[in-house]
């Protein structure tokens, strides 16, 4: 009785060691994070709110009703409406739609970019490192919307090419961060082990050298995903964003709200406020979980 | 010419004379101006930096920004200003009515027959004041005219055939110019005479080091203004030219032109703080006020004086007519008929908007023929019928409707805001339309290239009664989005160019607009209201724009400060 | 250290390459080229002789490679840009007119980030945790978070309709009034160093947490020392080092903000030349400002490298 006492105590300690990596995870985020917590909530608001705009729409995001042209917030309209009489808040919905795409493919295609480059230069080093580092120099050294001007001049605006330019975009930049973390996973003894059993470069890449880096690349994704929603924004105020009649946050901030701030002040400040609490709270919460899982990258943006 | 049209020709002018009068401002009696002060304008161009000072590098812009310093051979009758107690508004943007015109530099004009001469005497004591460097103060003479003909008819720039009417100038004494002709031209007085390419720049200023003519520190004139300082993206500034020959008589008394010591032109981007600058003062007038920030400048800033005037461009989806759906006539009047024009008028446009008003312009007078005098069938177009334009699409084969791109510039805010509506219209009757917003180079390329898609949505300018065919309609045309190419119509336009009777002109015009806009290779939009807005210490002014080819000049040397009011005022 | 120095200078000849292609290379490919939108200028249309006139008088029927060594000799040989497609003034002249204006927004808000995030940073490092810590850190995401051309438009509509008072829409330069000159730049330089001056409070504070951990400071204070002397003598200046890596590296921020920024408060500065350059298809003035901010972003890298070896030791020797 008492060897069966000590084999349930054995068996429930040897649980506690093994514990859910995410359930742990998550009660590490709000017990030691609660403003990174709240980020995450507010993001999956809006996440949802973005995937199911078509059922919690009260109207169509292009739907015009010119009886009822700039109408303050009221109990039939949320946010008011707009200088051609629609819904603001049904568009605010579906415009966290399209952030959320714009957001998620253009900082997954970034990621991507990076995680590729920087996992090669890295690991590989030599000439090639030296002439894509040249070459990763020269492109950091122009402004991101300086480049965005240009080559939104050449392909057009439009969302692909916004997700395009800007996954690029910060796809070559972010890749010095991942590089830097390949440099020092690469000196670790289980690589060298690996390679001298004669592991192939893609497979060592692959097996050994990518899953030791996916805590940056996870911040990285996350800080990217802010940054393209104001990117987006930056855009449309120079005319070059996702066009009309596709509601974005951005658009709907710079479009005629701004000639309508005085008499129509809410048409700016739903998808101001919207926008500005997203990207906070995205914001928020990366550096939450970047201070759980790489204390290295405090201080990098 | 038959009866009735010249029914309608009677009709329509004396509509327009209606219009205007209705249109214009209670008339005050001329105050006597005051000299000095500076006059901050924005101006129709607000956003839009000198592109050349040089007219010789054929750029359009060009008369706006030197039409103070440079003077022409003819200009509009300010005398017949609103603002001068007459009727005409001059916001035309590039076409001066017969019985409007003045000569500036020429005194008078004669034309002669065998062989076909035009003979221009010009107005003596016209002085080129001294820039030191540049050149020494003289006289204007008949070679300066002679001079710059020359030149701008042989810069490499210049557009194929332009002054090929003219077959020599010469200068018969120093005051007479005689135009030898190879054949009359229905523009003659624009193309060489108030048009975008006739300013009279003088041998010594092409002749100037540092860039000639191009560099903005060497122009020099007989206008009424020098340009003093230029910074791109930011301002021109125009000092008063003490020299300048023309005066204005107020009650009795004659005065010397101009009134202001200074003209700052204010290029100011972005659209907020254009209005911002306006209401707090730093602007005294701004010329181009969209009609979406009327309403709030008319709460905000209530002192405020204003003049509507109708946009000098028409908005239209144009529709490649050489390419399949669009080359069947059923299916490009069914577009028409599928849009609700006038509740874009009323949902859109606020009213600040005409149903028709091209591509003639109802300022054009006679030309212009309005909508209840068209025949049923031009009429019909401007009707929102949904079923009529199914079953045309029916007719022509598509009774599901079809997918069609267009091609819109992304730097105009209302078309970017419109087009979408016109798509909501369309899908009404099955047709979908794919939107390509462009920047601004690469759309207007895509026109002049051919190479648009078989939707395009812009608006074109009237730029006078004449060209608003020819530039629209005509095979190889840079402003022919729809590929118009009807070799009957070309050769009618060949005919009116070479017309020298008018009243011929007019009738044959009106009957080929008439049957252009049966044709309905555009779904004809509204043409929007535009505002200009001023300061009540502005004076001597109602809303003058131009005064020749988009050339301001004369009209801000009429203009006067109220520096007393502006002071009471707290500005 | 002169030998690092040599190093670094080195190391920028091929990123300078590099540059020179992305700048010439990007800007020949944009659709709608000169050729058109000149001819399109006028309503009349222009025959194939024009064109082919156009082409040659403007170089652009040469092929790209020889266009590119041109425009390459002509600036180191001569420090030339070319000349402005439509105005025919030098590039470089136009260039040189704008560039210390955009400077000179940038440097006023790089002082105001740094006077606010520094003394900032230092404070919520010192109270780790704290709720001044926790609302200043909240403040500095909000800050990042706002988008400077709202607050910029905000900024510019509202005082007008309440007070009848906006910011000069009228340019002065410093030589004709200091005072105005600088009052104008102040705001569009406040809402620039808005966001800067939230990353350089975040990188501060981390940074000070860290040195504040190490073994020196631990025996500054037990020797006594008070915190204003241990942050001032010690931590501070070690802390810093990586925050000026990061004014480096922002650089490109400074001018890629001036574009909008320069648009809202009409500054002529390299921002306004630049779109103004895109719209008319000017190829010298577009590739000009382009690589003049990129060579500027790259100088400003190696002079912050540079300035290492007085903030820290280590790099000095080696």
């Amino acid at each position: 009785m008492a060897e069966i006492t000590a084999e349930t105590a054995a068996a429930r300690e040897g649980s506690i060691r093994r514990p859910n990596p995410y359930r742990e995870f998550f009660s590490r985020l709000f017990r030691e994070k609660p403003l990174g917590a709240i980020g995450a909530v507010v993001c999956l608001v809006f996440l949802f709110a973005g995937i199911f705009a078509d059922v919690i729409a009260p109207y169509g995001f292009n739907q015009i009703m010119p009886i009822n042209r700039m109408k303050p917030p009221s109990w039939q309209f949320w946010f008011g409406t707009d200088n051609l009489g629609r819904d603001i808040f049904s568009r605010i919905l579906y415009g966290a739609r399209l952030s959320v795409i714009i957001g998620l493919s253009a900082a997954l295609l970034a990621t991507i970019i990076s995680v590729a480059l920087g996992i090669i230069t890295g690991y590989l080093g030599g000439k090639v490192d030296m002439l894509i580092q040249r070459f990763v120099d020269a492109w950091m050294s122009f402004p991101d919307i300086v480049i965005l001007i240009v080559v939104v001049a050449v392909v057009g605006p439009g969302m692909p090419q916004v997700i395009g330019i800007l996954g690029c975009l910060y796809g070559i930049a972010g890749s010095r961060i991942i590089r830097s973390a390949v440099l020092q996973v690469r000196e670790q003894s289980y690589i060298h082990a690996a390679q001298s059993i004669g592991g192939g470069t893609p497979r060592i890449l692959w097996r050994h050298v990518l899953p030791n880096v996916m805590p940056p690349v996870i911040v990285l994704f996350t800080t990217r995903v802010g940054a393209v929603i104001l990117a987006e924004a930056a855009l449309s105020f120079l005319g070059l964003g996702v066009p009309p009649p596709a509601p974005t946050w951005g658009g709907m901030l710079t479009g005629s709200a701004r000639n309508y701030m005085y008499l129509a002040p809410w048409m700016a400040l739903a998808p101001g406020i919207c926008l500005t609490l997203v990207v906070f709270s995205i914001n928020m919460f990366g550096d939450a979980l970047r201070d759980l899982l790489d204390p290295r990258m405090r201080g990098h943006r | 010419m038959n009866v009735n049209r010249l029914r309608g020709l009677a009709g329509a002018s004396a509509l327009s004379l209606a219009l205007a009068s209705g249109v214009a401002f209670a008339q005050t009696k001329m105050e006597t101006p005051k000299y000095g002060g500076t006059l901050e304008i924005s101006t129709v161009y607000a956003t839009i930096s000198a592109l050349s000072f040089d007219s010789y590098d054929w750029p359009w812009k060009h008369n706006h920004d030197t039409g103070a310093v440079y003077e022409q051979l003819f200009a509009t009758d300010l005398s017949k200003a609103k603002s001068r107690g007459g009727k005409a508004s001059f916001t035309a943007d590039a076409y001066i009515p017969t019985d409007l015109i003045r000569g500036e530099l020429a005194e008078k004009w004669e034309w002669k027959q065998n062989p076909l001469q035009l003979v221009i005497n010009l107005r003596k004591g016209v002085m080129f004041p001294e820039k030191p460097g540049v050149m020494k103060a003289r006289e204007l003479v008949a070679d300066d005219v002679v001079y710059a003909f020359k030149r701008m008819s042989t810069s490499p720039k210049a557009t194929g055939g332009y002054f090929d009417y003219v077959k020599d100038v010469k200068a018969a004494d120093t005051h007479t110019v005689v135009f030898d002709m190879k054949e009359f031209n229905a523009e003659w007085d624009y193309r060489f005479g108030y048009g975008y390419y006739s300013g009279i720049i003088p041998k010594e200023v092409v002749e100037a080091p540092n860039g000639g003519a191009s560099n903005w520190k060497n122009i020099n004139g007989t206008g009424p203004f020098k340009l003093t300082d230029y910074v791109q993206g930011n301002s021109n500034v125009y000092e008063k030219n003490p020299d300048y020959w023309d005066k204005e008589t107020v009650d009795g008394k004659e005065l010397k032109l101009p009134y202001v010591d200074k003209v700052v032109y204010r290029i100011i981007k972005d659209e907020a703080t254009r209005v911002t600058a306006l209401r707090t003062g730093k602007l005294d007038v701004m010329e181009l006020v969209r009609w979406q920030d009327v309403e709030t400048l008319k709460k905000s800033t209530p002192n405020l004086k204003w003049n509507k005037w109708l946009a000098t461009s028409g908005t239209f989806l144009s529709m490649r007519v050489d390419q399949k759906p669009f080359d069947d006539i059923r299916v490009r009047r069914a577009m028409n008929f599928a849009i609700n024009k006038q509740e874009i008028i009323k949902a859109y446009y606020n009213d600040n908007a005409e149903l028709f008003a091209y591509p003639q312009h109802p300022e054009y007078g006679p030309y212009f023929q309005p909508l209840n005098e068209q025949p049923a069938s031009v009429q019909e177009l401007f009707k929102f019928d949904p079923a009529k334009a199914k079953k045309l699409l029916a007719e022509a084969g598509y009774p599901n409707g079809f997918t069609f791109k267009t091609q819109v510039c992304s730097c105009n805010a209302d078309h970017m805001d419109l087009l979408p509506l016109i798509s909501a219209y369309l899908e009404q009757v099955g047709v979908k339309m794919e939107i390509q917003p462009m920047e601004y180079a690469a759309f207007l390329s895509a026109m002049t290239t051919q190479t648009n898609t078989a939707g395009y949505f812009m608006n074109n300018g009237h730029t006078n009664p004449t060209t608003t065919i020819r530039k629209s309609f005509v095979p190889k045309q840079v402003w022919n989005p729809s590929q118009w190419n009807d070799p009957k119509l070309t050769a009618r336009m060949e005919a009116v160019y070479k017309e020298p009777d008018e009243t011929k002109r007019i009738a044959e015009l009106r009957a080929m607009t008439t049957e252009m806009l049966d044709n309905a290779p555009y779904i004809w939009l509204p043409t929007p209201y535009v505002y200009t807005a001023w300061w009540p210490w502005v004076k001597g002014y109602e809303g003058e724009l131009r005064a020749g080819a988009v050339r301001p000049g004369p009209i801000y040397a009429r203009m006067w400060i109220d520096q007393d009011l502006k002071k009471k005022m707290g500005y | 250290m002169q030998g690092y120095i040599l190093r670094r200078i080195l190391a920028l000849i091929p990123t300078l390459i590099f540059a020179s292609f992305i700048v010439f290379i990007t800007v020949r490919l944009i659709p709608g080229n000169i050729i058109d939108l000149m001819l399109s200028q006028n309503d009349v249309s222009a025959s194939k002789q024009t064109r082919e006139q156009l082409e040659s008088l403007l170089g652009l029927d040469t092929p790209m490679y020889i266009q590119y060594f041109k425009w390459m000799g002509a600036l180191l040989f001569q420090g030339s840009l070319g000349n402005s497609l439509w105005t025919n003034t030098p590039v470089m002249d136009e260039i040189m007119q704008r560039l210390p204006v955009t400077f000179e927004l940038g440097i006023m808000a790089l002082l105001v980030s740094l006077i606010v995030g520094i003394p900032i940073g230092v404070y919520a490092a010192l109270k780790q945790d704290s709720t001044g810590d926790y609302i200043l850190r909240t403040l500095s995401i909000l800050a990042l978070a706002i988008p400077g051309f709202w607050v910029g438009t905000l900024v510019m509509v509202f005082p007008s309709i309440w007070w009848g008072w906006s910011p000069s829409v009228r340019y002065v330069s410093f030589s004709q009034d200091p005072l105005a000159h600088l009052g104008q730049l102040a705001i569009p330089a406040l809402i620039l160093g808005k966001a800067f001056s939230a990353i350089i409070m975040r990188l501060t504070r981390t940074m000070m947490l860290e040195v504040l951990r190490q073994d020196y400071i631990r025996t500054a204070r037990a020797k006594g020392l008070s915190v204003g002397t241990i942050v001032m003598r010690h931590a501070l200046r070690n802390a810093l080092i990586p925050v000026v890596t990061l004014v480096g590296l922002q650089a490109p921020l400074l001018f890629g903000g001036a574009v909008i920024l320069e648009q809202i408060f009409v500054i002529p500065g390299m921002g306004l030349l630049l779109l103004e350059a895109v719209g008319s298809r000017d190829y010298p003035t577009i590739t000009g400002v382009f690589l003049v901010i990129g060579v500027s972003v790259v100088l400003i890298n190696l002079l912050v490298d540079m300035s290492y070896g007085f903030l820290d030791p280590k790099v000095r020797n080696r």
